[in-house]
């Protein structure tokens, strides 16, 4: 096979114990040719008119094996506990059909004589009803719950676009960074004080978030693991949802479409402020902006008019 | 047997030894991704020769090709050939009782188009770039040259073509064969539940692979030829097209192509589980319809791949709906095969094994689906290894075990030698087991937020406490490589010195077993059989008193019953009652 377009990653002893290490060993050698502006822990790349993310780690506190994600959004516990109750189905109906399987196999094994039919008209509308049963409380549970969902969130766009607070950005995925647009104080998007940032969000705890989504090169899927987020990032349509932060610190931002070679690095970090210091931070990046500001710089001015609903 | 005969055991033969070898080469790859994903960036023991740079290390555009090509000839060179290419080949003709498929000349032609893909396969692991990488399901743009410019990609969507070609040519014989040419008697409610399977496995083939075929051609014009079907954002030039017409057109063949993964694999185990329950199954016809029925809806609930995709409401809410319907007939089947085990008189006969394996496999990646139907519930594990867990589980474990079903019951059929049993017992039992553990890991890495394609998932903080679990599985995968070994060495040691098998080892009565040779020569039959009655007549009471089994062929008159054929097309006298059953002993 030959398709080392790059060398590999230098094989250090000890690298799976260390995870930074390896991490950076590949970052020097993937193949990219356009300026590499990630987010990784420790690291700060400075360029006028966006800012960079610090340097304190995404928080990865609950991290049992067995567990979602934790849940660091107001409304992802609704799907967390339709899912909880998608588990006990799952497992009321695995233990069923490998009890009833189990138990016929050690009764009936070699048995002397078997039965002559293929079932009796009764024995076949049972068969029917438990499996409309099952289905009708199973599925029913699932599609009720699930309607609820996206009724009262995910597909209400009625809560963003209502209330007041509402934080708007506009993403613009590409190999391979997440690049987010702030309309800054004008509120208007592809102003000279657009605040525009590169795999870092930054969003106020407790309000919606409105994000817009594009593409400019392949799909991209951007997904915010901590609040049960996932959208594709499709060139030539935008897309949208929202959501709204639960309390202050720094998550994940990960790419979920397969979008090329460096896919496993389109990384962002997600930071919940509390309302005065991303007010704080908006204000002091958009007057940034503004000083950096190039009218010529036409690539820099992705932004698009705030789409209706 | 030479390699242009047009019969069809011959095309069936060859179909199973291209299968085997891709499903190896396949199952290589898969090894492949989960060293990667346990010991990210070491060298893969065995891989120095062909990654010397990296000393055997995957980089980044290895790996991409890696599972790329590992979902490719798993779905369109390994399993889909076994399951139809094989068996669909070898039994369908056999069972309804005709002397070979419709179009022979069709299906020797198609397996030489599957096998120009195969070529095409190969090659392109030799060209520079590699092989295709922009995933199974190569999306564009990134599956267009803008992004993948290598003429692996290039060759590799001509090989699905082909294996499309080969599929639709299958799918079209199997169907007009078992509408003409069974043999008289063989009704339609007669049909071994396997012939069902492969039915309407067909009819999908024949609906839906065209569609691939189209957004191939497309894919592979904007590829080529500068057109812009599914090219939009920076790399379109004034106008470009829509890359999401690719993504539904894709899964409404994707979608389907599941179903035509599984169905051979019920059929299979709906049959085995009659068989060796010793008794008729439990609600034929509902379990028929029920398959009908999945077939029926498969095409109708291909968006649920596409929740995240932006889709309205509208489409998302009806797709949800539809997705959700279709558990209904899984259900009745699943609960058909469990009442036919119920009073029968279960035998644990290697296919037998590998047939209830199936159906726990199986029943656990249908129960893992169901989170994935509702759309609510879809957005945190879609693009996870959950779902990769799922799909393994039904259309890989399920219809890999379904294969082994299908080949342990058939084998001395197909080469008139027996396996030996015990071999074949602990590999069905320890793949199962294995499998069970491969995608249980997968699952619960999904569950934890594991996305699909990454080739160093620990990038990711929230991911890295996933390392050990990960490695597990891992361990469980390669001990799963291993123990096909069993199978290996039963292969080679019965086709070498295996003793013969018997005329009709498991004491059935469908047609092969009851009316042909193993193997059949040419032809099949030496006399058409005239049949008589359903595929399941087992621990019939007057069978029992009459002849002292507990079976009786299909087309077997009983002594002293002057004809039990009740149906309407009852064979005109003047050709007799005596129908041809081979005597069995
Ligand atoms: C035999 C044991 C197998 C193992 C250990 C295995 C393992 C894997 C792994 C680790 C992946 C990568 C998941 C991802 O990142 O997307 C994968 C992908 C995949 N596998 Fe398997 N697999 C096996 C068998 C099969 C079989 C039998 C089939 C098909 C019938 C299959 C079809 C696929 C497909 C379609 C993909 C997705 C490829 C893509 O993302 O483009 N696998 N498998
Ligand atoms: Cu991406
Ligand atoms: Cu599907």
């Amino acid at each position: 096979m030959s398709t080392s377009a790059e060398t590999a990653p230098h094989p250090s002893s000890g690298m799976t114990s260390d995870m930074s290490a390896r991490t950076l060993a590949l970052r020097e050698d993937a193949a990219v040719d356009r300026p590499r502006i990630d987010a990784l822990p420790g690291e700060r790349t400075s360029v006028e008119g966006r800012t960079q993310p610090s340097s304190n780690a995404p928080s990865a506190t609950s991290a049992r094996t067995l567990a979602l994600p934790e849940d660091a959004s107001v409304d992802g516990h609704r799907i967390d506990a339709l899912l909880g109750w998608s588990h006990r189905f799952e497992a009321g109906m695995a233990a069923l059909a490998l009890g009833w399987m189990v138990v016929a196999v050690w009764r009936f094994r070699n048995a002397k004589r078997a039965a002559s039919d293929g079932g009796t008209k009764r024995s076949r509308a049972w068969v029917f009803g438990l499996a409309l049963s099952t289905f009708l409380v199973v599925d029913g549970a699932l599609l009720v719950g699930s309607e609820g969902y996206l009724r009262d969130v995910l597909w209400n766009l009625q809560v963003p676009a209502t209330d007041p607070r509402t934080v708007r950005i506009e993403i613009n995925a590409h190999q391979w960074s997440w690049e987010a647009r702030y309309a800054g104080e004008d509120n208007r998007f592809n102003t000279p004080d657009d605040v525009v940032t590169w795999n870092d969000l930054r969003v106020p705890a407790g309000v919606p978030v409105w994000v817009q989504l594009v593409s400019t090169d392949v799909v991209h899927g951007f997904s915010l693991p901590n609040f049960r987020v996932k959208l594709d990032a499709i060139p030539g349509r935008v897309n949208q949802t929202w959501f709204r932060a639960a309390r202050e610190g720094t998550w994940e931002v990960a790419c979920y479409q397969h979008c090329g070679t460096s896919h496993y690095r389109m990384r962002g970090e997600l930071r919940a402020l509390s309302q005065e210091a991303y007010a704080a931070w908006l204000r002091e990046a958009g007057r940034q902006a503004v000083q950096a500001y190039d009218v010529d710089d036409s690539a820099a001015h992705w932004g698009w008019e705030w789409k209706a609903p | 047997m030479s390699l242009l005969s047009l019969d069809h055991k011959d095309v069936a033969r060859r179909y199973l030894w291209s299968g085997l070898g891709f499903l190896l080469l396949g199952g290589l790859l898969a090894l492949a991704i989960r060293w990667q994903w346990a010991w990210p960036g070491q060298p893969v023991p065995g891989l120095a020769w062909a990654l010397p740079e990296s000393r055997g290390a995957l980089t980044p555009p290895t790996y991409t090709a890696v599972f790329t090509m590992h979902g490719l000839v798993m779905i369109f060179f390994a399993v889909t050939p076994l399951l139809f290419g094989a068996l669909g080949h070898f039994v369908l003709p056999l069972a309804i009782g005709a002397r070979g498929l419709a179009f022979p000349r069709l299906s020797a032609l198609g397996y030489w188009i599957y096998a120009l893909g195969g070529v095409l396969v190969l090659a392109s692991f030799a060209v520079r770039l590699g092989p295709a990488s922009a995933g199974w399901t190569a999306y564009p743009p990134l599956s267009t040259s803008a992004f993948t410019p290598g003429l692996g990609q290039t060759l590799v969507t001509v090989a699905v073509l082909c294996a499309g070609t080969s599929a639709f040519t299958y799918g079209l014989n199997f169907v007009v064969t078992v509408a003409r040419c069974r043999a008289p008697g063989m009704t339609w409610g007669r049909l071994p539940l396997t012939v069902w399977g492969l039915f309407f496995a067909s009819v999908l083939n024949v609906l839906f692979v065209p569609v691939l075929a189209a957004a191939t051609a497309l894919l592979l014009m904007d590829r080529l030829l500068g057109t812009q079907f599914f090219i939009a954002g920076a790399a379109a030039v004034g106008g470009g097209g829509d890359p999401v017409v690719y993504q539904h057109l894709f899964w409404l063949f994707g979608h389907p192509e599941v179903y035509i993964l599984i169905l051979p694999a019920w059929g299979m185990v709906g049959d085995l589980v009659a068989f060796f329950s010793r008794k008729p199954a439990h609600g034929y016809r509902l379990t028929a319809g029920a398959m009908g029925t999945v077939s029926a809806l498969s095409g109708l609930v291909y968006a649920h791949h596409l929740f995240t995709s932006g889709m309205s409401p509208l489409l998302g809410r009806t797709f949800m709906v539809l997705t959700l319907l279709i558990s209904l007939p899984a259900e009745v089947m699943f609960l058909n095969w469990l009442m036919t085990l119920w009073r029968g008189s279960v035998r644990l006969t290697s296919p037998m094994l590998a047939a209830l394996a199936t159906m726990v496999v199986f029943g656990l990646g249908g129960i893992t689906g169901l989170a994935l139907g509702a759309v609510a519930t879809d957005v945190p594990l879609h693009g996870t290894l959950w779902v990769v867990g799922h799909f393994h589980l039904t259309m890989g474990a399920a219809s890999f075990l379904g294969v082994f079903a299908g080949l342990y019951f058939w084998f001395p059929k197909m080469f008139g030698r027996a396996l030996h049993e015990g071999l074949a017992k602990v590999h069905v039992l320890s793949s199962a087991v294995l499998f069970l553990g491969v995608f249980g890991g997968q699952l619960a890495a999904g569950y934890a937020g594991q996305l699909r394609r990454l080739y160093d998932p620990y990038q990711y903080t929230y991911l890295k406490h996933l390392l050990p679990l990960n490695q597990w599985t891992t361990v469980c995968a390669f001990l799963l490589g291993a123990v096909q070994v069993v199978f290996v060495v039963n292969l080679v040691w019965t086709l070498r010195r295996g003793r013969a098998a018997e005329a009709n080892p498991w004491q059935v009565g469908t047609l092969e077993w009851t009316c042909a040779s193993s193997p059949p020569g040419e032809g099949n039959f030496t006399q058409v059989p005239v049949v008589l009655r359903g595929p399941h007549a087992l621990s019939q009471p007057e069978v029992l008193e009459r002849l002292g089994r507990d079976w009786i062929g299909q087309a077997e008159v009983l002594p002293g019953v002057a004809r039990q054929d009740t149906t309407e097309e009852a064979v005109p006298a003047s050709e007799g009652t005596v129908s041809t059953v081979r005597s069995v002993t």
